[in-house]
């Protein structure tokens, strides 16, 4: 009996220790930032082969040895927020643009306001403003723009050509027309990709649409532009000219071949991808800035900053590699080493970005802005992407839906 | 008798890393938790403590008027009361037809069906995504050949966590299975040549001799099991996030979309708690019955 008690007490507590486990699988490892010699900078990725080219060359130029940690991406957010628990984590950062509103929020960034004005190497006008406004909360800079991206429209030239289309779709009206057309080519063919695993997606379309997101606490999610936009979008999937969920499709399979989804909205990584895995021709493919709706034709600016961990005890050394890493010079190198475009508008005169490809992205970049800076943006994100879920699968009312994301939303806002 | 104070602190020098271990990573972690657990605390609470504010049970309330949570507690339920017995009766199967024989292909089946639990589960559940793959994965194109029309295992809502389990139960059946397959043996032969004496046929023996010589296995497995599918979590974060239409998460899903995504500390934490008290209250319930049993 007393071991079966024992054995008792021993699973609730097993219990409790997988409970935590379950929970959270961070752990903060190696943060050497007690030593002042050794740099330690975070990066967000799965190699640190495009950055360490860049750092080599910092570490032979200055003599200031650095240790560079990749990190996924999608662990990123929980080590950044472990490291600011425990007030120890790296020296200089990369913050993506998306959690930098989470990040200041949080104190885990340094307050470089200072240097930002005083220094005009990083003076903000150098930049693209896109960028630079993901680094500046209340007037104070946390972080310096580093890469940027923006989206654009993928699509098969070969296969428009096919349904009459000699050029990308250039409004809103034709995207339809041509995504109906090519999805009548044949079972499981679809003419254009409603991402419904980018929080970003139905927001951007709804800007398309002459939507504000948000003023103030107040947002307009329920509102006739952003309405409009999802029926537009909720059009395609019910019609079967988009598929209502993820197909789970290689690059090659849904874009590559016979082009079961011959057009898709994504952003400069995926150009690799699509070159090296599509197995297509550059005469069958291309990128197209965005169809234009009724107010624009707005892309989402997303991109990485760099910044300086709030509790370094190297702040200098930090500065120092921060700077050099946003030089012109390196900020090609590292386009040239990872297909993450400069942010710094002067890069943009070299000729490595010449490409036609590449300046497609420069020119969709005048028209683009980040998603609201606001702390609790993630979570409207996956908010949304729950309710398009409702809209695309169970076909339910936009309208309705919307309302109850839009209180759900004000909520949140105001909590 | 009388012990002497250092003979009785021998015992507990023994046991006093695993409890230091044990308060350091799950004892203080819980106590904070719970305190956690009663205040709003959030992203921005993290940097500066100085903001965090206590809310009482507001967090608790809220949870139940969450139609996620909720949906992830039917989810939770549902994964228990489908999986857990499932687990339970196949592994006491397998172990049973394993059991039976001695030679080299029992041997081999042993070894096949406690393959999958020494794999990972993260590993083991991205090949099965791919397995699962609508239209170019194995099973469907498998059942293409049968005649059957396309089934959207991590894409339709009414099938997704029927998928999520025939993983879960693939995997789980290893283990117990060895477990069973212990207890098994040291059932001893004579049980069974006497019964055979006295005109037992097979039935008759696995019912009256087998299943009671197991029986505390049998609890052990399930209350391991049931603590085990509380806490349904690296499937559903692998394979479906939760979806579709919010299907397959799982109560220990939700407490990390809102911890580790969401940053909403306190909201999670509460989520948490409402499930620690859940798997008490399944185990606490189960050791009555199994005292029950004993009692007889």
């Amino acid at each position: 009996m007393k071991l079966k008690k024992a054995m008792g007490y021993g699973m609730v507590a097993a219990a409790s220790v997988l409970l935590l486990a379950g929970c959270g699988n961070s752990s903060t490892k190696s943060s050497s930032s007690g030593n002042s010699e050794t740099l330690s900078f975070w990066y967000g990725g799965d190699a640190d082969t495009a950055v360490k080219p860049i750092i080599k060359a910092f570490t032979k130029k200055t003599g200031i040895k650095v240790k560079v940690q990749s990190i996924p991406w999608s662990q990123y957010i929980d080590k950044t927020l472990t490291a600011t628990a425990s007030k120890s984590g790296p020296d200089l950062m990369v913050t993506g643009t998306t959690t930098m509103p989470n990040s200041v929020a949080s104190k885990s960034l340094m307050d470089i306001t200072s240097t930002v004005k005083s220094d005009q190497a990083l003076n903000p006008n150098k930049f693209f403003a896109g960028s630079e406004a993901t680094t500046k909360f209340n007037g104070k800079y946390y972080a310096v723009p580093w890469y940027v991206e923006t989206r654009v429209l993928y699509y098969r030239k070969d296969l428009l050509k096919k349904v009459g289309y000699n050029h990308a779709p250039k409004t809103w009206a034709q995207l339809y027309d041509a995504a109906t057309k090519l999805s009548k080519r044949g079972k499981d063919m679809y003419g254009f990709n409603v991402d419904a695993a980018e929080p970003t997606f139905g927001f951007m379309f709804a800007r398309q649409n002459g939507a504000t997101l948000l003023s103030g606490k107040k947002t307009q999610f329920n509102q006739a532009p952003m309405v409009g936009a999802l029926k537009y979008l909720n059009k395609f999937v019910q019609n079967g000219a988009s598929p209502k969920q993820d197909l789970k499709l290689s690059i090659g399979q849904s874009f590559g071949g016979n082009g079961r989804v011959p057009m898709f909205i994504s952003g400069p990584w995926m150009m690799q991808s699509v070159k090296t895995d599509a197995g297509l021709k550059s005469s069958q493919w291309g990128v197209a800035e965005l169809p234009k709706g009724k107010a624009n034709n707005m892309s989402n600016t997303g991109g990485g900053n760099l910044s300086i961990f709030r509790y370094t005890k190297n702040k200098k050394n930090a500065m120092k590699l921060l700077k050099f890493m946003s030089n012109k010079e390196n900020q090609l190198k590292y386009y040239k080493t990872s297909t993450s475009m400069p942010t710094l508008k002067a890069a943009w005169q070299d000729k490595a970005l010449s490409d036609t490809n590449i300046q497609v992205f420069r020119k969709q970049l005048n028209s683009s802005q980040p998603m609201p800076l606001i702390k609790q943006w993630d979570q409207i994100g996956q908010n949304y992407l729950k309710a398009w879920e409702q809209i695309a699968l169970n076909n339910a009312s936009v309208q309705k839906t919307m309302d109850t994301f839009n209180q759900q939303t004000e909520q949140l806002l105001n909590k | 008798m009388g012990k002497s104070f250092r003979e009785k602190l021998i015992p507990y020098t023994f046991v006093l890393p695993a409890l230091i271990l044990l308060a350091l990573f799950s004892l203080i972690p819980i106590v904070i938790a719970l305190v956690i657990s009663f205040t709003g605390m959030d992203i921005t609470g993290l940097g500066d403590l100085s903001q965090v504010k206590f809310i009482g049970f507001q967090n608790y309330t809220q949870l139940f008027k969450d139609p996620t949570f909720l949906q992830s507690i039917f989810n939770t339920g549902f994964y228990v009361i489908i999986g857990v017995p499932l687990v339970v009766i196949l592994s006491l199967t397998v172990a049973i037809l394993i059991n039976s024989g001695q030679n080299r292909f029992f041997k081999f089946m042993r070894l096949i069906f406690y393959t999958p639990s020494i794999t990972n589960t993260v590993a083991v559940a991205v090949v099965w995504t791919y397995m699962y793959n609508p239209s170019m994965g194995m099973i469907n194109n498998f059942l293409g050949k049968l005649g059957i029309s396309e089934i959207g295992w991590l894409t339709d809502p009414n099938v997704a966590k029927y998928a999520l389990i025939i993983l879960a139960v693939w995997k789980a059946i290893g283990l117990n299975m060895l477990i069973f397959l212990a207890a098994l043996q040291g059932i001893p032969r004579s049980l069974y040549e006497a019964a055979e004496l006295d005109g037992a046929n097979w039935w008759q023996q696995t019912w009256y001799i087998t299943l009671p010589s197991v029986r505390f296995s049998i609890f052990f497995v399930t209350v391991t099991t049931l603590i085990g599918w509380f806490q349904f979590f690296d499937e559903p974060f692998v394979m479906t996030k939760g979806g579709p239409l919010n299907s397959t998460n799982s109560v220990a899903l939700f407490v990390y979309q809102n911890g580790f995504q969401n940053s909403n500390f306190g909201y999670a934490a509460a989520g948490s708690f409402i499930m620690f008290a859940a798997i008490i209250i399944a185990t606490l319930i189960q050791f009555r019955l199994q005292k029950k049993q004993q009692g007889r």
